[in-house]
């Protein structure tokens, strides 16, 4: 065949090929809701092929919603490796704590991340507030410290001079309880904290069913085994409460705390205010 | 394009919830079931599943495990572009595809979830490692996300058993398309060059996903030893 010869052979057939591709395209608009007039001869009433409708799909996918964030959104993160605590976002600067990926409850250690910022060389850092004292310490650690976030739209606020806690939920008070708060030699120390764990099904009637953990640490208590830290949990001594009574943890009575652990998640920001 | 040229990967087994495990374990297991109960001439292994309308109310184990594998995808793209929304570390057109996105891979595994009722797999915890947090690394990683999901779908829909799971698969299959060719867009790739996309099978999705280290367990904040606090 001749070289004009093929190209015309070429050409009938991507002719071809687009007149059958047209016809495709007829047949399946003409099988389609709202579409176009069949093309003559081309459809089902022509005896073409009949086209079974689409099937109705097994899933009601809804309609996407925008993510609804909140200003009583908290973010926290569990601590991944060893690492120390900075004043400023750089390496370098003062180290003003240190981090560990275990509490001495032997639960994964967290933190609250309250900011983030890349340095100069391209690293993340992200402030968090930590377990340390003095208290309301908060400085910088690289991301790399850091495993998964965590979300919560609670809040946690124990009033010493209402001896009251109060959960709030996206703002809005959903439980309250009295509690018993530090005596005035162990006081409970004020600021701005986080709960970090729950503990339950350990034996010891003095701390009631369950316990939560919190960064909170005793100002007075210092050398107390485990580092002083104080926590929020039940009691044998019901009748004390509300009162000035503890070393410095927040005792509720025992119907009080298991109420609360249905509706505390750990990550939850505490205040201990005067 | 993979997300191992995209992500600093190393081939670890963090996949301490199982999550992936679990998926990966599904899916292989009615594999083999499918056979064996298509040599018996029947669908003795059906189970039914909360939407009336589809067919017949019930659903093969197989379609079930896909339908999990589907959603354990979802879960990841999911909580990445939430997280990323979240962070608001992105700008311009990257923070827009990751709000349009995330809406609708959020979406998605609602669908999934409603769906498979009881039987949706639990959803894992991430740990994105400061990915959603970096733009550059943001977009790369989502380039790859997307294009494995679309092949993760073409993978599975020649063993859907369900006509209307097939074509739930097949309507989110195209979505994820649009998804990978909007976020190649964006990173100055060309969405569409290859004639014929290949399809991905569970086991390399899932291996893919887990040598990301994005799938981790969840933290561990319970514990029964005794409290040591100051009482």
């Amino acid at each position: 065949m001749t070289r004009r010869g093929r190209r015309l052979s070429l050409l009938s057939a991507a002719v071809a090929a687009v007149a059958a591709g047209v016809s495709l395209v007829a047949l399946a608009a003409g099988g389609g809701r709202g579409s176009v007039a069949p093309v003559a001869g081309a459809g089902p009433a022509a005896g073409g092929p009949t086209l079974a409708p689409p099937a109705e799909p097994a899933l009601d996918v809804p309609q996407p919603e925008p993510l609804r964030t909140s200003r009583f959104d908290s973010t926290w993160a569990a601590v991944k490796s060893a690492a120390p605590v900075r004043a400023a976002a750089r390496t370098g600067a003062e180290i003003i704590s240190r981090l560990g990926p275990r509490t001495p409850e032997g639960t994964t250690n967290i933190v609250l991340a309250l900011d983030r910022v890349e340095d100069a060389e391209g690293s993340l850092w992200i402030k968090v507030r930590v377990p340390a004292l003095p208290e309301n310490v908060a400085g910088w650690v690289p991301r790399w410290a850091l495993g998964g976030y965590g979300v919560v739209r609670t809040r946690l606020v124990v009033d010493l001079s209402d001896r009251r806690l109060t959960l709030f939920r996206s703002g809005e008070a959903v439980f309250r309880a009295p509690v018993g708060i530090g005596t005035a030699q162990f006081p409970t120390p004020t600021g701005d904290f986080y709960v970090r764990n729950k503990l339950s099904r350990y034996r010891n009637a003095f701390y009631g069913p369950l316990a939560f953990g919190t960064s909170a640490r005793s100002t007075t208590l210092t050398d107390w085994p485990a580092g002083g830290f104080v926590g929020i949990h039940g009691t044998n001594q019901p009748g004390l409460i509300p009162g000035r009574v503890s070393h410095g943890c927040v005792r509720l009575r025992n119907e009080a705390i298991v109420r609360l652990a249905r509706l505390l998640p750990i990550g939850t920001p505490l205040r201990v205010r005067a | 394009m993979s997300l191992s040229d995209f992500t600093d990967l190393r081939l670890a087994d963090l996949d301490r919830d199982g999550a992936l495990r679990e998926a990966a374990d599904n899916l292989e297991r009615t594999s083999r079931a499918g056979f064996f109960a298509a040599a018996a001439g029947g669908m003795a292994a059906a189970v039914a599943l909360g939407r009336p309308q589809a067919a017949g109310a019930a659903l093969a184990k197989s379609d079930v495990a896909i339908l999990n594998y589907a959603l354990t995808l979802e879960y990841l793209q999911d909580a990445f572009y939430t997280e990323a929304q979240r962070k608001g570390a992105l700008s311009g057109a990257a923070a827009r595809l990751a709000r349009v996105v995330g809406a609708v891979e959020r979406a998605h595994v609602k669908a999934l979830r409603d769906t498979l009722g009881k039987q949706a797999v639990k959803r894992p915890f991430f740990d994105f490692r400061g990915v959603t947090e970096a733009p550059e690394r943001f977009t790369r990683t989502a380039v790859a996300f997307e294009d494995l999901g679309t092949a993760a779908y073409k993978g599975q829909a020649h063993r859907i058993k369900s006509p209307q799971v097939l074509a739930a698969a097949v309507a989110i299959h195209s979505v994820e398309a649009r998804h990978a060719a909007w976020i190649r867009y964006i990173a100055g790739v060309l969405p569409a060059v290859e004639p014929f996309d290949e399809p991905k099978s569970a086991k390399e999705t899932l291996q893919l996903v887990r040598t990301t280290r994005f799938v981790v367990g969840r933290p561990r904040t319970r514990s029964r030893r005794r409290p040591r606090f100051t009482g």
